[in-house]
């Protein structure tokens, strides 16, 4: 793919190499952003680590693949516009499912009775969600099939040629878009009513409903809220990646370093952290082999977690 | 009971459940159903490996697949590779495992909570990933048909039965003497609270390492024994995130802490999940995921602690003394009738100030604190603090809320590291040495909020302490009573830690501080929050100890009960220590007196 | 207006409060002293509902509290500046504000309260836009207690404010306490360590020892008392 680029350009291999790779890193990225701003609202508010987060994003993957195929939205929009507003509605739908998720198995373990990371209803709630995920995974394959599929647009085999550089135009797309939401986002988190009395309950949950604040009703907004962002982010995805129900494991650790790379709790740490884990995964392919791309990425999170584990975008307000 | 018939039960119990697996499957000839008994016993191994590192020691694990796939690995490539047998293979993975334990855990022992179990995730997946680039796709084990007994090949289904449940009672037997250990009992303390178990002298390094090192050799072995039955290993199998999964699942569904619920818990949930998998699978292909899915679901809202405490707590009652694994010498005693303690010492007979033994000025200096500073951000919690504790002395230490005093106790007993000053006790240098280090020098504290155990019966609250420096458990046992004794609760020993009453609480604290044999001991506020009759019983008891020998420190917010007990006061305000003396000397301070009522009320005075 | 009857609380198996009875008229000024751990904190806790009460009545103008979700008790005009100031530290100093302000009847008056609380604290007008973080124990207070008065409360509890400060800003918060107290006529429910500026700002007061009501009065027989002289200075 690069050696006809090569032939009429006059730029070194080597070089023309670094800046595909480059671009596309900031790419994939910028979806990734989205996934671990998706996961870091939810563990910013309710101080719990969702394992279910990428069976979400493979929820939303085919939701907005059914909603694309089967549905009409791709015979309504046509195949350029039409895998975004799948993705988009993937959000809603996949929200609605949170919903019920978080009223009916979360809260039971969360709450004021099980306020802190450490308490016992920390791991209750963290166990929860691994159960939550074998069954998305295993009762996706049960629904969904475990054939792959993905979203079929000329968008993934088309793209736009900068300089030396080939963008695909179904990831500048999806790229464009996840910023876009990432940083709607970041408006809602701050300015506001909503927004603002979920950062609140997130920074101290006691003193909120001393402001009568309902610390319940923030959790359940930021669950849902957090995991539609990440179904959308998957609905954009499955335009050039073909998926299948157990995608959710490949992109669960994606979030997980993002996350914890931008500093846990931090919404924009997790922005930046996830734009960077885009850049390590497809920089890594310039020196490693393809296949160690994501052991890559565990390296990168083992490495935060042991000896910076509060990231490299977090900030540390002091609490007294 | 005698010492021989408690100790039998479990061990029976153990028997019984080998017993049972052998009936069963020498009484089913159908080859598959025999597969799934092996899967069965398999598993309670892998839970047992499982509820080794983070049933005992409370730190959830994401990622014990680590230990199965190496095992399985190890085996195999020997096998493949250089033609070794897996007589000797699953000994060599199982080395591996304690290897790969031992690599995983010293890093990612510096986590908690939420960190630990995610870092432990990452760590099976990365190697599912190497495995993979290193072209171990899909190994299947070489047929041996010249030798199957010597390569572990047998028709017989039965005979891998018989060794994975051979390996089922050595996991079990290894996780009840944990149980009954030092070990097992050092862990739950560990557990329940980790700061208040390391200043009793517990040093939870070594015995996580301990844990993960024995959860690693019985999770390798049995993912090792694994890959016989299955005769074919690829990296998802046994390195996968389902693995690691279910050695959680079948230990939270049968009962965490526990010997018997990981055992329990894959009798019912493999059977279940091979059948329905058996049954449906084609028309359902991730019907297992989803059944373990659906346990874990149910167990979290419903029996958070599984089955075995469930019907535990169901057939004992809630609210009775419900030991939990503890030593063995301590089961069957008596349950201690509620009838108070006869009342001690009554406000009549404490020793006036002035009758007090009091040290000698040439008494030899026993903790020495010199210019002792630590900030936390732009604050001052500690400036430049100097003093000297002599032996023998019971010395306050007073301020207003707020002024440092908690500091300066978490920075003695190792807690805190002081930014710049030095701390010597008993002529070594303490600063920098690590809480567990530091009790083992003889200093004990106890805590503001009482930090106990609360799960764990008032004795063996007490023997945490006095592993320090008893050489077995049967004399940490007898200088825990000893302790007891001392403070006057040895009729509440079998009591668990969670029903006593705040006075109670309080000397089984200072009982397990004591246990350790200190020479000095910190107490933070132990007055706090009792009646005035209990604040006059428990001070006659430091009196008492002080009286022989013991050096005490003890912080107090008030001052009326302190002028009674101290010889000697400190008085810190925002760091800083802005007076020394007697008590009497003390409260006529005007620094002091501003401090802790205000000018107003001073001029009050002075009108 | 708030009347507290027969009030018991347990935490993890422990009795915090047995039989606490205590009223806050309209407009009062209330002081509860007492040794740590003799359950002061505790009251105020119940109060708001983030611990359970385990018998006896809480009644706030004539309506029963414990029936009230905790997140509603704000609602009713009760604000809560809690034990070590627990200000949102990852929030500007403005957005403090704005979270006391999230009651109806502090929404409605958000512009003129913030007017006013600028002019209580006038140290907070420079620091709008900063991290309540990152201000010093003082500030901390401050915005704590703005945040209370920008949900124009009609009870303001305050549980130590003086905890950690020196002296002189410790002063100037008390004044400033006393001066809402008088200006607006707001009723306080005061915890405090220092006793002479509790006892010296309150109209009444209750002396609390382990759990129970041990001693109330009037400002005049309180200061008059040996007894809380005796355990504060154990004179």
């Amino acid at each position: 793919m690069y050696m006809g680029l090569v032939d009429t350009m006059n730029y070194p291999f080597w070089l023309e190499n670094f800046l595909q790779t480059l671009a596309t890193g900031v790419l994939v990225g910028g979806t990734y952003a989205l996934m671990c701003v998706g996961l870091g609202l939810i563990f910013g508010v309710m101080r719990v680590i969702n394992f279910a987060q990428g069976d979400f994003l493979m929820l939303g993957m085919y939701f907005a693949f059914y909603l694309y195929t089967f549905l009409g939205v791709h015979t309504l929009f046509g195949v350029f516009v039409g895998p975004v507003v799948a993705a988009f509605l993937a959000g809603p739908l996949v929200f609605i499912v949170a919903w019920f998720v978080h009223r009916w198995l979360m809260s039971r373990v969360s709450g004021m009775a099980a306020q802190g990371a450490e308490a016992e209803g920390g791991y209750g709630q963290l166990i929860l969600t691994l159960g939550i995920s074998l069954v998305l995974q295993n009762g996706g394959l049960i629904v969904f099939g475990s054939y792959p599929q993905s979203l079929r647009t000329p968008l993934s085999h088309q793209a736009w040629l900068v300089g030396p550089i080939f963008l695909n135009k179904s990831r500048v797309v999806a790229f464009a878009v996840a910023v876009g939401l990432a940083l709607l986002l970041y408006l809602f988190m701050n300015r506001s009513t909503y927004g603002r009395a979920m950062r609140a309950a997130a920074d101290n949950a006691e003193a909120a409903i001393y402001m009568g604040i309902d610390v319940d009703r923030a959790h359940r907004l930021a669950f849902c809220i957090g995991i539609a962002m990440t179904a959308v982010a998957g609905g954009l995805v499955a335009m050039y990646y073909p998926f299948q129900p157990y995608v959710g494991l490949e992109f669960v650790i994606i979030m997980y370093t993002g996350v914890v790379l931008g500093g846990l709790g931090s919404i924009l740490g997790a922005f930046w952290g996830g734009m960077t884990i885009g850049l390590v995964q497809q920089l890594s392919t310039l020196i490693l082999p393809i296949q160690l791309q994501n052991t890559a990425i565990f390296v990168v999170f083992l490495g935060i977690v042991l000896f910076r584990p509060q990231g490299l975008f977090g900030r540390t307000a002091e609490r007294t | 009971m005698d010492a021989a018939s408690r100790w039998r039960s479990p061990y029976a119990a153990v028997a019984a459940v080998a017993v049972a697996y052998v009936v069963l499957a020498y009484s089913i000839p159908n080859k598959y159903y025999q597969l799934m008994i092996t899967l069965m016993i398999l598993w309670s191994i892998m839970g047992l490996s499982w509820n080794m590192l983070s049933g005992y020691s409370g730190m959830v694990s994401f990622g014990h697949a680590a230990f199965w796939g190496l095992g399985a690995y190890t085996v195999t490539l020997a096998l493949v590779l250089f033609n070794i047998t897996p007589w000797l293979g699953i000994p060599l993975g199982t080395l591996v495992g304690t290897l790969g334990a031992v690599i995983i855990g010293l890093p990612t022992f510096r986590l908690r909570g939420h960190y630990f179990a995610l870092a432990m995730l990452a760590y099976p997946l990365a190697l599912l990933y190497v495995f993979e680039w290193l072209g171990y796709q899909e190994v299947p084990l070489p047929m041996k048909r010249e030798h199957p007994v010597l390569f572990m090949q047998f028709n017989d289904q039965r005979i891998y039965i018989l060794l994975a449940l051979a390996l089922l009672v050595v996991a079990m037997l290894i996780s009840l003497k944990v149980e009954r250990s030092r070990m097992g009992l050092s862990l739950l303390a560990i557990k329940q609270n980790e700061p208040a178990a390391e200043a009793a002298g517990i040093s939870s390094l070594r015995w996580k390492l301990m844990a993960i090192m024995l959860s690693g050799a019985i999770g390798a072995s049995a993912g090792g024994l694994y890959a016989l039955v299955l005769l074919v290993v690829t990296p998802g199998s046994v390195f996968g995130v389902l693995v690691s999964a279910q050695a959680l699942v079948v230990t939270l569904f049968g009962g965490v802490g526990t010997v018997w619920g990981a055992v329990l818990g894959a009798a019912i949930l493999v059977p279940l999940a091979e059948t329905l998998n058996g049954e449906l699978g084609s028309i359902l292909p991730g019907i297992q995921g989803v059944v373990y899915g659906v346990a874990i679901i149910l167990v979290v809202l419903l029996a958070p602690e599984g089955l075995y405490w469930k019907a535990r707590d169901w057939l004992t009652h809630r609210g009775q003394p419900v030991p939990e694994p503890e030593l063995a010498a301590t089961k069957g005693a008596p349950t201690v009738a509620a009838a108070e303690s006869p009342a001690m010492a009554t406000s009549a007979t404490l020793p006036s100030t002035r009758a007090r033994a009091e040290p000698s000025a040439e008494a030899e200096p026993l903790l020495q604190l010199r210019e002792v500073t630590r900030s936390f951000g732009g604050l001052r919690a500690l400036d430049s603090v100097s003093f000297t504790v002599r032996r023998g002395a019971l010395q306050g230490v007073i301020g207003p809320n707020g002024s440092g005093k908690t500091t300066l106790f978490n920075i003695i007993n190792g807690f805190l590291t002081p930014d710049s000053g030095s701390i010597e006790f008993n002529g070594h240098n303490i600063v920098g040495l690590k809480p567990n280090r530091v009790c083992r020098l003889g200093i004990g504290r106890t805590f503001q909020v009482v930090r106990t155990f609360p799960r764990m019966s008032v004795l063996n609250n007490a023997m945490v302490g006095a592993f320090v420096s008893a050489r077995d458990d049967a004399r940490a046992r007898v200088m825990a009573l000893e302790a007891l004794e001392r403070v006057g609760l040895q009729d509440r020993a079998q009591r668990l830690a969670g029903v006593l009453t705040n006075k109670e609480r309080r000397l089984m604290e200072l009982a397990r501080a004591l246990a350790s044999g200190p020479q000095l001991i910190l107490m933070d506020e132990t007055l706090a929050g009792l009646a005035p009759q209990e604040t006059d019983e428990l001070l006659t008891q430091l009196l008492q100890l002080n009286l022989e020998g013991l050096t005490i420190i003890i912080i107090e917010h008030t001052m009326h009960a302190m002028v009674r007990l101290a010889h000697d006061f400190i008085v810190l305000d925002h760091g800083g220590l802005i007076a020394q003396g007697r008590p009497e000397e003390v409260v006529q301070d005007p620094g002091v007196i501003e401090a802790y009522l205000g000018k107003r009320w001073m001029s009050r005075v002075a009108n | 207006m708030l009347r507290i009857e027969e009030l018991s609380v347990s935490y993890g198996g422990l009795r915090a409060l047995s039989g606490v009875s205590l009223e806050v008229g309209q407009g009062e000024f209330v002081a509860v002293v007492g040794p740590n751990g003799a359950g002061k904190t505790t009251i105020f806790k119940t109060i708001s509902g983030t611990v359970p009460a385990e018998g006896g009545r809480i009644t706030f103008e004539g309506q029963d509290l414990l029936a009230v979700p905790p997140s509603r008790r704000a609602h009713l005009g009760i604000a809560h500046v809690p034990e070590g100031r627990q200000v949102f530290s990852t929030l500007s100093v403005l957005e403090n504000l704005q979270m006391g302000a999230n009651t109806a009847s502090g929404h409605a008056r958000w512009a003129e309260n913030l007017d006013a609380i600028l002019a209580l604290f006038p140290a907070l007008k420079s620091r709008l836009k900063q991290l309540a973080g990152t201000l010093s124990g003082g500030e901390q207070q401050m915005v704590a207690i703005g945040r209370g008065l920008a949900s124009a409360p009609k009870l303001l509890m305050l549980d130590e404010p003086s905890l950690g400060l020196a002296p002189a800003i410790a002063d100037a918060i008390f004044e400033v306490v006393e001066q809402v107290h008088r200006e607006r006529g707001l009723a306080v429910l005061l915890v405090e360590q220092r006793v002479a500026e509790a006892i010296e700002s309150c109209d009444r007061g209750y002396v609390l020892e382990s759990g129970r009501v041990v001693m109330t009065g009037t400002q005049e027989t309180l200061f008059s008392d040996a007894r809380v002289k005796q355990t504060y200075l154990g004179l």
